[in-house]
């Protein structure tokens, strides 16, 4: 049944949308500029057009009804809001087949929740994607369900990859990578806006200092991907005796920047769990 | 249509005089002069302790108008406006639903500023209460400032932020004027200026489509004295301190609340303020027309009130 659509190469790969909004757009966005999947073969749904347009200008077909992305599909990816999917899965079951893979990025809603509101043996997957998805640089993780196979996962793998970084994890790291990367987001802002409010104390525009700053990021993290080092290497590479980095780094200790990022993530995971057990 | 206040605290003491001054509810405020309002405002002392001092003080005493006070004089066309904190829609509702099978009731939470007509008000409708009720008071809560409609649970939220905001806002003043001060500014005026300069950026803020933090950046020249003053203000946790006060008022007020709906505190034990109860008198809304000068004062002789 995976060979099936792992045969489907970029010329015919189908892949569903049930819900159009952002984090949609940035998922078939991605997979349309990386040639991964043709824009005629993604097929959207939602009940207005208000999203639908942003995927009719992409190339893609739409439609309003929910089925009918099923019917036309064997790779759906469900991305509406977390509260109404159960509702919308109940709508889609009859439509499901074994052949489906049916794929959620709803935070917050289980594999197990999943599975019961779909029919037997329905092939189900979580993906967690966070917002720089729409940059095609983003931090995704996914989770099987019971019924996946490895040749099901390592073809969504390969169609995410479009959207940035995808590993396949436990489900019990989900909550933990909302709390990193989901949120991470916000945090990695703060520490930008803060890292440019130094420099305009110190006598920069404010513009130029954002724009340095974002720089900055980019530019360490890619450090980071690229030459595979622990981080602490490469700071310590950066800091030479008595230097200036040093001076700042010390600083920055003192201010408990570690601990208070911690927190942060700690603070995120644990509300993300304890929302999905509402 | 007429408005009846019961209470005679904070909240009552500004509907009154706002209200007897500007028209409300009319099209167009500017074709009526100030001397005529367009609705009677009557106002009753009944017995009930006014409040001395500002919300969430120690010294308020619950007011003891209840439900079951004026539940018997409630008719089916009145709405019934609870502006006391902490008290749900249900609880109002199921002390009225004695006297009327479907009474008409409104929760609303606002804050002091009302009293300069700058105030910030949210409601949330109950079971029976219809659309245009909401509308109206909107209507009439929108002369006395901000106001919007809420689901209820986000109550609590408003009380900790615009409740109890002006607090937090009088703190601040007070210590940014001690800052005056010390660097040699005469202490009337170092108020004078804070406070202008906090209502000032408040109105480039609700005037503006910006981030505030974008709107703190144009503020800031480089390696200017702004820059480095808002150092100080991130070193000392300033941010967390504001999102600390804002969780701690809105939690206590659940915690005040699910006392208060479990009955098992005496009214008067509680450090809650029952501002007033605003009782509405309405037929439907398109029939708000402009009541003369005497209709107004037959109505608050005919409750035994005081005039204005």
């Amino acid at each position: 049944r995976g060979d099936k659509m792992a045969a489907a190469g970029p010329a015919t790969q189908r892949v569903g949308f049930v819900g159009a909004g952002r984090m949609a757009g940035a998922i078939a966005q991605g997979l349309i500029r990386a040639g991964k999947v043709e824009a005629q073969h993604i097929v959207a749904s939602a009940p207005t057009d208000r999203n639908l347009c942003h995927f009719q200008a992409l190339g893609c077909q739409t439609t309003h009804s929910n089925q009918e992305v099923l019917q036309s599909c064997l790779l759906v990816i469900f991305a509406t809001k977390p509260h109404i999917l159960p509702a919308v899965l109940a709508e889609v079951a009859p439509v499901v087949t074994a052949e489906h893979i049916l794929v959620s990025v709803a935070a917050g809603v289980s594999l197990s929740t999943l599975e019961e509101l779909l029919p037997p043996n329905t092939r189900v997957l979580r993906v967690l994607p966070n917002l720089p998805c729409v940059v095609q640089e983003g931090a995704i993780v996914m989770a099987r369900g019971r019924h996946v196979g490895s040749s099901e996962t390592k073809l969504l793998q390969h169609l995410l990859e479009a959207c940035g970084q995808c590993e396949e994890v436990p489900e019990a790291y989900v909550d933990i990578h909302t709390g990193l990367s989901g949120s991470g987001v916000a945090f990695v802002c703060a520490f930008s806006e803060a890292l440019a409010e130094g420099a305009v104390k110190m006598g920069m525009p404010s513009s130029l200092a954002h724009r340095i700053a974002a720089q900055t990021l980019l530019g360490t993290a890619k450090m980071l991907l690229h030459e595979g080092q622990h981080p602490a290497q490469l700071r310590s590479d950066v800091c030479t005796p008595g230097g200036t980095t040093i001076y700042g780094l010390h600083a920055l200790e003192q201010g408990g920047l570690r601990a208070a990022t911690m927190s942060a993530v700690e603070a995120a995971t644990c509300r993300a769990r304890e929302l999905s057990r509402k | 249509m007429s408005v009846g206040i019961i209470g005679a605290g904070q909240l009552a003491s500004a509907w009154r005089r706002e209200a007897a001054l500007y028209p409300v509810g009319s099209q167009d405020n500017s074709q009526l002069s100030g001397n005529e309002p367009a609705h009677g405002v009557g106002a009753q002392e009944d017995g009930c302790e006014p409040d001395t001092q500002q919300q969430g003080d120690s010294e308020a005493q619950r007011c003891p108008v209840s439900g079951r006070e004026i539940g018997a004089d409630v008719q089916a066309r009145h709405i019934v406006v609870s502006c006391a904190a902490g008290v749900t829609i249900s609880s109002v509702e199921k002390k009225l639903m004695a006297f009327q099978p479907a009474p008409k009731v409104i929760r609303c939470m606002t804050n002091t500023p009302v009293v300069v007509r700058e105030g910030a008000t949210v409601y949330a409708t109950g079971t029976h209460a219809l659309v245009e009720d909401g509308q109206l008071l909107e209507q009439l809560m929108s002369s006395v400032g901000f106001c919007t409609e809420v689901e209820e649970d986000l109550i609590d939220a408003v009380t900790g932020l615009s409740g109890s905001g002006p607090a937090y806002a009088f703190m601040a003043l007070d210590a940014l004027a001690d800052g005056g001060v010390k660097m040699g500014l005469p202490r009337r005026l170092a108020v004078q200026l804070g406070a202008q300069a906090l209502l000032g950026a408040a109105k480039m803020l609700l005037d503006s489509e910006q981030h505030p933090c974008q709107l703190k950046d144009n503020v800031c020249s480089p390696g200017g004295a702004t820059i480095h003053a808002l150092h100080f203000l991130e070193s000392g946790g300033f941010r967390s301190l504001l999102i600390n006060a804002v969780e701690a008022s809105c939690i206590r007020t659940r915690e005040l609340q699910s006392m208060a709906d479990q009955e098992k505190i005496s009214p008067a034990a509680l450090k809650k303020t029952l501002l007033d109860r605003v009782k509405l008198e309405s037929p439907t809304v398109s029939t708000l027309t402009p009541s003369s000068p005497g209709k107004l004062l037959t109505r608050s002789l005919a409750l035994g009130g005081k005039k204005d």
